[in-house]
């Protein structure tokens, strides 16, 4: 299980990751309304999939299960926003963590 | 040393598949397959595993321990599919169409859209599907199985444009005739009158067709996406 604390801060090392190694243009500092998707987002669609893709790998080491960010889900779960905040994303995976550890 | 390509390949338990396994392994690359059942092929350097690619949570559990694996994907080939017994239109079931659809089409985007998102993180690979001569021959009774090849032509040229600034292309081989019990299924007459269709009136061998992958996943060819290499052919 993670924290959304946790959760919040795997998402800032990724972005500062992907960013150190270039895979990511944007120079983003991550806060908690950091808008990561949608209206005011800094990051384009391409830079959007990579910073996904590398989170589910930091999320995956972490918790040692198969866990999928699926855009779907995301969205269904901040169902009330048409845009996608760090806190919005933090609170999804905190979430999807607690509900595999509960399942399992 | 630098370490050998890793290549990934759907569909390797029989037909072209299994033959591209055999020679990569040959060359010594490493090479992950897949297919939904078991395989007569086993080698030091290929990593087997029982995926059915039209499920998208196995596909995304493959593409992952592939990637736990060997860390990294050179070259992804998308080559499952189903080759429908050749019906008019008008005779085709739905579950013929919907089942070659899902194989050939919705397989084709799940496993290049994993493999892809590995490769978006490595910021390069190579991506080649396999269409068919079905495509440009416009044989009668292939409606079902030259479309949902077509699409497959389609999704790799946009895909290519859509990966293009990340280092990594995508291209399509549109193999002629190979026999394989898949092909066969066309029926004999089908079989028969394409290869009469075709410029170069013979089968194509495993060795040519794999020819054409090393030809597009070799550092030279990082210029060539989004192209279509139709064999034996003019179209």
């Amino acid at each position: 299980m993670i924290s959304e604390e946790d959760a919040l801060q795997l998402i800032v090392d990724s972005i500062a990751s992907l960013q150190r190694a270039g895979l990511i243009e944007a120079n983003l500092m991550i806060t908690c309304d950091t808008v990561l998707l949608g209206s005011g987002s800094r990051l384009d669609s391409i830079a959007f999939v990579t910073f996904v893709t590398d989170l589910e790998e930091r999320l995956n080491r972490m918790t040692g299960q198969e866990l999928y960010l699926v855009l779907t889900d995301i969205h269904e779960f901040n169902a009330e926003t048409a845009y996608l905040s760090a806190t919005m994303l933090a609170r999804f995976i905190a979430h999807l963590t607690q509900s595999r550890t509960a399942s399992s | 040393m630098t370490e050998p390509p890793v290549i990934a390949i759907t569909g390797t338990s029989r037909g072209i598949g299994l033959g591209m396994a055999r020679h990569f392994v040959g060359l010594e690359y490493r090479v992950a397959g897949c297919s939904r059942g078991p395989t007569i092929f086993t080698a030091a350097h290929y990593l087997h595993s029982e995926v059915d690619v039209t499920d998208e949570k196995q596909v995304r559990g493959w593409i992952r321990t592939i990637k736990n694996h060997y860390d990294h994907i050179d070259i992804f080939v998308c080559n499952s599919a189903i080759v429908p017994a050749a019906s008019l239109l008008t005779a085709t079931s739905f579950d013929i169409a919907d089942s070659t659809f899902r194989t050939n089409v919705m397989g084709a985007y799940l496993t290049c859209r994993e493999a892809a998102k590995v490769m978006m993180l490595q910021r390069s690979g190579r991506i080649i599907t396999l269409s068919s001569m079905a495509v440009g021959l416009h044989e009668l009774g292939t409606s079902v199985y030259a479309a949902s090849k077509s699409a497959v032509v389609e999704m790799t040229k946009i895909l290519a444009k859509e990966l293009a600034p990340l280092g990594i292309t995508c291209n399509v081989i549109a193999p002629s005739v190979f026999k394989t019990s898949a092909v066969e299924n066309l029926g004999e007459a089908v079989v028969k009158h394409a290869l009469e269709s075709l410029t170069i009136k013979r089968e194509v061998t495993i060795e040519e067709i794999c020819n054409v992958v090393n030809f597009f996943a070799a550092p030279e060819s990082s210029s060539i996406t989004g192209q279509v290499l139709y064999m034996g052919l003019v179209n």
